[in-house]
């Protein structure tokens, strides 16, 4: 009987590189989302500089006007659709299957394949400020502006745009069908819903914007397609087409996204603060409620973009717009008492999370202003709305992804971060961000209107806009406390054992970093917070 | 169990110094700001977090909702901040402190309180907010004036409708300036319909604390009276809404005039406007690279000038000097006004030709200009140049 001698399907050894860009592993997929975020995150940055530098003074120093839409639709594109969706994914990500105790996500190769699209749309959009310049529509890209037409959108750089952010679109569905199937049906036995750590609630209900919201602007970036390029009508009105019905697709997906951007920081927060309060989150279940709230609502809202185009029934979009302050609210109280009578640690992951409740706070607050239809007739497409979409983007999901790095850092790598570098950076950070956009509340209510690359000089603006370019350097500067923190920790950080923050959730009951199958074993599951009652035991009332 | 990450003080005082740093560098600028005067300076706080005051009266209302909500909104601001940063300061971990603190899961009642309160504000701001709303949207059945603006790419032009509504009166085709810009009687109710041919706009004077899209393919009106204490001022308005390269540029002003005085000026507009005989095409409209018809009177060359998609086709002119000459000038623009205006080299203008729509070609008489480098311009479209050179 001849014996054959079987040759492995595959080398042994295999490059490291070789291993990343083949892995379906859910934690470096994670971690490669949250790189490629970063990069996209300075490439964001330094275009914002850019228009930082324009603004700062009267007069056209720079760019043209058509760069100048270029830097600013671009800026838009990258931080939205490049940066802070897939960043937040990638913590998704690498979080979700460690705290609900699951080897990987469900289907690991469509993983994989969302990861691998993001790259692709962002070199495809890069690419094209050498085709000709880029879109420079905005990032709304609203029509008839964005059609291919004399002094609209002439070129292949909006049509890039539109193949990018397609793809960013399918990725974005592809992992919120992997989320959910992962959510629903690989928890570990012991893990009902209502022990979910609400970092995995947030990212279930973001799911659910994503997978209900996002085919809707494929189809309306498809049908635009179709406009530019095979002479469709859809949207156009001097071919019958109706410039308001883009808006109205466009912002059903765009307002849901502005969740989809913010409810999973609001998840890592509340990872963050009852760790370093030494306490239970405050009000479990009303957090819950009022994620499944703010998703639910945040359907119904999306016309209040759109409360000076005329066509808008203004007073139901005003009062569902209002509405959404309440379970904002309800967060935030909750927030606070989870820290009230507790024992605080200003670990800098905490730093950020109290930055993001009061920098959020103020975004909440200025987004009311516009709920109310009449103010937002005087503040809409002004350096107002500006200011609001930075407080909650940056101030409140910006801050939230530097809560959640320096927290789960040590998960990741296996090695703490600097403290005194992270708290360095989250002070230049508060007081730049602030300087850069608290102005901008009083530019827009002086009448200065978004996306000009220039003023006049005796419209009283200069003073704003050079502070507002101070703290944008400022901001910049801020990265290299960052980027020096990473390089060093990486080489020679302190070890961070398996759970260095005394921390409640499951991806700290195993190793830092995790081996590929997560679990050797699991603690008993009995409450949202297991690694505390293992701690504690029954010592502590739950 | 002790970890190393953990901190004491040092990092409250860290925190403490950073907030510290943000409020002294807010201070410094707002004493900076205010010259040192520190009774102005709160007075100074306020009013950059208010719109100006208002010239219309649906502006009024608007401001009177925003006190409101700025009311509130800084209540709201100053409870739950506070909050915050007294929860930090007065629950910082004692060094050494290993006792846990009470494991509070929540509280039902605090939970209906914070979700009751919060829905009686926000239920109170939409009732004021839609009670404002609809007197800032009122429409008067028989507006004293009618006015349409419309706005292209890039720059507005200003109908004056009769009563009807129907028929334009006289046109206004510069927007800006004092002999442009779109003349209000104050006192008097105007309705404004929107139009535009080509992208989205937006009609926004930051002084009316109002603005409204142009959408293409569909009619928006608002009603505005102009206070008519406001009489003889001027307001600035430009277009909010992203519509290309020349966004920026598509400034206009509005001058609030006196009832009589307005009348008076429509009265003379429309009377100039029928005196000058329709323009005599001096070429078919919409040829292109057709000869000059005549012009060729023995003096000056013609010079052959176009403008199309809001730029001018040349970007150099060369003209002799001291000789009066003329300037054959196609607008190839739709329903776009453009003219030629010619300034020195310190910025003032030595000849301006008549402002007309296209798609129409005219030629202007240029008088006799001394040898010199000038520029040529729209007088519409500030970013429309090119060089002319005389010598």
């Amino acid at each position: 009987m001849a014996t054959t001698a079987l040759h492995p399907a595959a080398p042994t050894y295999r490059s490291t590189l070789y291993d990343w860009v083949t892995t379906t592993d859910h934690k470096k997929i994670g971690i490669m989302y949250v790189i490629n975020s970063f990069l996209f995150f300075f490439l964001g940055g330094l275009l914002a500089l850019g228009v930082r530098v324009e603004l700062a003074q009267p007069g056209l120093q720079i760019v043209t006007d058509q760069t100048y839409n270029e830097v600013f639709t671009m800026h838009a594109t990258f931080m939205i659709f490049l940066f802070v969706i897939p960043m937040l994914a990638g913590f998704g990500n690498y979080i979700v299957p460690l705290q609900i105790g699951a080897p990987d996500m469900a289907f690991p190769r469509i993983n994989a394949l969302s990861l691998w699209m993001l790259p692709l749309a962002g070199t495809l959009l890069i690419l094209s400020f050498f085709t000709g310049g880029s879109a420079a529509a905005g990032w709304t890209s609203y029509s008839p502006l964005a059609q291919d037409r004399p002094l609209g959108a002439v070129g292949p750089g909006q049509d890039l745009w539109i193949v990018a952010l397609t793809l960013i679109g399918t990725s974005s569905i592809l992992g919120a069908v992997n989320f959910l199937a992962t959510i629903f049906k690989m928890r570990a036995p012991g893990m009902t819903l209502f022990r979910m750590p609400i970092m995995v609630w947030t990212v279930l209900v973001t799911s659910v914007l994503v997978l209900m919201a996002t085919p809707v602007i494929t189809s309306a970036l498809i049908m635009l397609f179709i406009d530019r390029n095979y002479g469709g009508s859809f949207f156009d009105p001097a071919n019958g087409g109706d410039p308001i019905l883009y808006q109205n697709v466009f912002w059903f997906y765009s307002h849901p996204a502005v969740y989809v951007m913010i409810l999973p920081a609001m998840g890592m927060i509340s990872e963050i603060l009852p760790v370093f309060s030494r306490k239970p989150l405050f009000g479990y279940k009303a957090f819950v409620f009022a994620t499944a709230g703010i998703g639910a609502l945040g359907f119904s809202v999306w016309a209040h973009h759109m409360f000076t185009t005329g066509a808008v029934y203004l007073p139901f979009f005003s009062l569902m717009t209002f509405l959404i302050a309440v379970p904002t609210g309800v967060k935030m109280f909750n927030w606070i008492f989870t820290m009230w009578r507790g024992q605080l640690t200003f670990s800098t992951p905490l730093l950020y999370a109290v930055g993001f409740l009061s920098m959020f706070l103020i975004g909440g607050i200025n987004g009311a202003f516009s709920a109310s239809v009449p103010v937002d007739f005087a503040i809409h497409d002004t350096y107002w709305v500006v200011a609001h979409i930075h407080y909650v983007l940056f101030g409140g999901s910006v801050f939230g992804i530097m809560a959640g790095l320096f927290y789960w850092f040590p998960k990741m790598t296996g090695r703490m971060m600097n403290e005194t570098l992270g708290k360095v950076q989250f002070v230049l950070m508060f007081i730049g961000f602030n300087l850069t956009f608290f102005p901008m509340h009083e530019l827009g209510l002086a009448g200065m209107p978004r996306r000009i690359a220039d003023y006049s000089s005796t419209a009283g603006w200069n003073d704003l806009n050079l502070a507002a370019t101070v703290g944008g350097f400022l901001i910049a500067f801020s990265m290299l406390p960052l980027l020096w923190n990473i390089f060093i920790s990486l080489r020679s950080g302190t070890p961070a054992g398996d759970d260095p923050w005394e921390a409640n959730t499951l991806e700290w009951a195993t190793s830092s970093p995790p081996p590929p199958y997560n679990f050797d074993r699991l603690p008993e599951i009995r409450s949202e917070r297991p690694l505390f009652d293992a701690r504690h035991g029954q010592q502590a009332d739950h | 169990m002790a970890s190393s990450p953990r901190t004491g003080r040092s990092s409250t005082a860290i925190f403490a110094v950073g907030i510290g740093a943000v409020l002294l560098i807010g201070a410094a600028a707002v004493v900076l700001l205010s010259g040192g005067d520190p009774l102005g300076m709160s007075q100074r706080i306020v009013d950059s977090l208010y719109p100006p005051e208002a010239v219309t009266e649906q502006g009024a209302r608007i401001r009177e909702l925003y006190t409101i909500v700025f009311l509130i909104a800084v209540v709201i601001f100053f409870v739950v901040e506070g909050l915050i940063i007294w929860t930090v300061l007065r629950y910082r971990r004692r060094p050494g402190d290993d006792t846990l603190p009470a494991q509070t899961h929540g509280n039902n009642i605090a939970e209906v309180v914070w979700t009751v309160v919060p829905t009686l504000i926000v239920a109170f701001l939409f009732v004021v907010s839609w009670q404002t709303l609809n007197t800032v949207e009122a429409v008067s059945a028989n507006p004293e004036t009618r006015i349409r603006a419309v706005a292209g790419q890039f720059q507005w032009t200003f109908d004056y409708l009769d009563e009807t509504g129907d028929n334009v009166l006289y046109t206004q085709l510069l927007p800006t300036g004092e002999d442009g810009g779109m003349a209000v009687p104050a006192g008097r109710t105007v309705l404004l319909s929107l139009e535009s041919p080509d992208v989205i706009h937006a009609f926004y004077v930051p002084q009316f604390l109002f603005k409204r899209d142009v959408v293409p393919g569909r009619i928006n009106t608002f009603e505005f009276t102009v206070n008519a204490k406001d009489a003889g001022q001027t307001f600035s308005g430009q277009c909010a809404e992203l519509c290309g390269a020349g966004h920026r540029v598509m400034l206009f002003d509005v001058h609030a005039l006196a009832p009589a005085e307005f009348d008076s000026w429509l009265a003379a507009r429309i009377e100039e406007a029928n005196a000058t005989p329709p323009p005599t095409p001096s070429a078919e409209p919409g040829a292109s690279g057709e000869p000059a018809p005549s012009g060729d009177t023995g003096q000056g060359p013609t010079l052959q000038v176009s403008a199309l998609n809001i730029a001018f086709e040349q970007s150099e002119l060369g003209a002799p000097a001291d000789t009066p000459f003329k300037i054959e000038f196609e607008n190839k623009d739709a329903s776009v006004p453009h003219n030629v205006e010619i300034k020195d080299a310190g910025g003032a203008s030595v000849f301006k030709g008549e402002i007309f729509n296209g798609v129409e070609t005219r030629t202007y008489d240029v008088p006799a200009l001394p040898a010199g480098t000038y520029t040529f311009t729209c007088t519409v479209h500030p970013n429309m140049t090119g060089t002319l050179t005389v010598n």
